[in-house]
């Protein structure tokens, strides 16, 4: 894979593992304020995973942009694509019969079992913030197999035991919750600026993974407001290869995905 | 000629929409809404309206500036990139508009059964969520008897007027994105009991004739159509104009000081009122 950059910033990081996750058969889009997984996704298909399909917006497929702009639902993404998909009922059949298979999403709150708050926090009578709501993430939490959790503020205000509103369904209330509730896949991983976690196979609670260079397991539970599984010696997150590194930054060169990382 | 012409004026616009309509606003985020539209029924002072927008910003978030909301129905409202939207965010935190918070499909779903006549729309969107609860009535979880799946009934919501932002229109209401994201618009076109298009330009309809596998909309299905150049303003008109980003981050400095954003807002979309959320 190459040497081990030396100068990579925590964003490249996330994006770098995130990216790792996506398989060669991906078929994904994008919702707003997805600068880690535009990313990740562009990361993925130009190296490990060539014939990845991403639908920018959700709206254009398969596109060749030369920057990220200030949105990720804008047209500046657009550049090069196929096709301009530009209704929702058409997205929502293809998204409902499975042949767009994955969606990275997350939380202004997001639990052990993967199930994120995008809704208010405090009560939904008189919140304390009211948030901008679910918008499709109610709906594609439950329609879409391959779930993708991230995070850039892995904190206890963030990780939560109890969500305020569940915007999102992951694994629901865990075990084969979604299996009885009729839905396909779930949540597979949840990267964030300090680790990545994914689900244990029958609880389906977020299991410690790997840290990443510079945290400690400590660190992590120290940060999360739930029970992680963890399981044995917990490994270092594989930092970004020279060749990531460039490559992400020539994907983005003007660092939209700083754009969430405070 | 006169029974076809549908053209109305953008001043008079407002004179569409009654105290108290549910009314259905296109757009999609930070893209093509309806702004000139909604600029009328701030500026008229309409009240009690029932929104239904299913990703929107700044078009909600001036109607409730502006005192116009008693309810929205949404998926969700935010500025993207630039932050929550003020007004949205106070009036929900305060309890001076009602939210109904559905989501994106579910919509579509409550729109779908609307056009089709019939009660509900199953889906399995929302399955499992705190969302169905908030309106039992509208929404809720059943098992189907000959198969045993379950499901998420979406109740129909029929729009009294939808009110979308196009490229072109003719006087017979034929209507063309140039392209653009249609997004949700036809869906609210075909529910809704009447439809509104504003159009940056009129043009003949000689214009459709000569290519109709791009017209968007077929003039029979549109009630009004009113000419509004920069219509959209200041959301995108792709590829026309973009979004004014400068606006954004304008208003959301001003939003948190009254007495500016009372400025700003005159300028731009109204005056407030006394009465209006903002203040009072």
């Amino acid at each position: 894979m190459g040497d081990a950059a030396t100068d990579y910033t925590i964003d490249e990081l996330v994006v770098t593992a995130l990216a790792k996750e996506f398989p060669d058969d991906t078929v994904a889009f994008n919702g707003a304020v997805s600068f880690v997984p535009v990313c990740a996704l562009l990361l993925a298909r130009a190296t490990h995973a060539p014939n990845l399909i991403w639908v920018a917006s959700s709206i254009a497929v398969d596109p060749q942009p030369k920057e990220i702009g200030e949105s990720t639902l804008s047209d500046a993404l657009w550049d090069g694509a196929t096709m301009l998909q530009s209704s929702a009922a058409d997205f929502w059949a293809y998204a409902q019969s499975g042949r767009m298979n994955s969606f990275c999403f997350r939380g202004a709150q997001i639990d052990a079992f993967g199930n994120v708050n995008n809704t208010v926090i405090g009560t939904y009578e008189q919140p304390k913030i009211r948030l901008p709501g679910g918008g499709g993430m109610a709906d594609l939490g439950c329609q879409v197999g391959r779930i993708y959790l991230w995070s850039t503020t892995h904190d206890r205000r963030t990780f939560v035991d109890k969500l305020d509103f569940r915007s999102g369904l992951g694994w629901g209330d865990g075990g084969d919750h979604r299996q009885r509730l009729g839905l396909p896949g779930g949540p597979r991983v949840c990267v964030t600026n300090l680790c990545v976690m994914d689900f244990h196979q029958v609880s389906k609670r977020m299991r410690l993974r790997s840290v990443h260079p510079g945290v400690s397991v400590e660190d992590v539970i120290a940060q999360t407001g739930f029970e992680l599984v963890i399981e044995g010696e917990v490994p270092q997150t594989v930092p970004p290869t020279r060749e990531e590194v460039e490559l992400i930054r020539r994907l983005d060169p003007t660092d939209a995905r700083k754009r969430e990382f405070a | 000629m006169s029974a076809e012409d549908k053209l109305w004026a953008l001043g008079d616009a407002a004179e569409l929409v009654r105290d108290g309509d549910l009314v259905a606003i296109g757009g999609l985020s930070l893209n093509c809404a309806p702004m000139a539209f909604c600029r009328q029924l701030a500026r008229a002072g309409r009240r009690d309206l029932d929104l239904l927008a299913v990703v929107s910003g700044m078009a909600v978030d001036w109607l409730i500036a502006a005192g116009c909301v008693r309810r929205l129905i949404m998926g969700l409202t935010s500025f993207e990139g630039f932050g929550l939207a003020p007004s949205f965010r106070r009036a929900a935190e305060t309890g001076s508009i009602q939210v109904q918070e559905w989501s994106e499909h579910t919509l579509i779903c409550a729109l779908q059964a609307a056009t089709a006549g019939v009660p509900f729309m199953p889906t399995r969107a929302g399955l499992g969520t705190d969302m169905p609860a908030l309106h039992p009535d509208r929404t809720w979880e059943a098992i189907d008897e000959r198969s045993g799946e379950r499901y998420l009934a979406c109740a129909a919501i029929k729009p009294d007027v939808a009110v979308i932002h196009v490229h072109e229109a003719d006087r017979r209401g034929n209507a063309r994105m140039n392209p653009k994201l249609v997004w949700f618009d036809t869906e609210l076109v075909k529910a809704a009991g009447r439809v509104i298009v504003t159009a940056e330009r009129i043009v003949e309809t000689s214009t459709f004739r000569q290519a109709p596998e791009r017209t968007s909309i077929p003039g029979f299905a549109v009630d009004h159509v009113i000419e509004a150049p920069r219509g959209a303003w200041p959301t995108a008109c792709w590829p026309e104009y973009p979004y004014d980003g400068d606006f954004y981050r304008s208003y959301q400095r001003a939003a948190r000081d009254p007495k500016a954003f009372a400025e700003l807002f005159a300028e731009h979309v109204a005056p407030l009122s006394t009465s209006a959320s903002m203040g009072a």
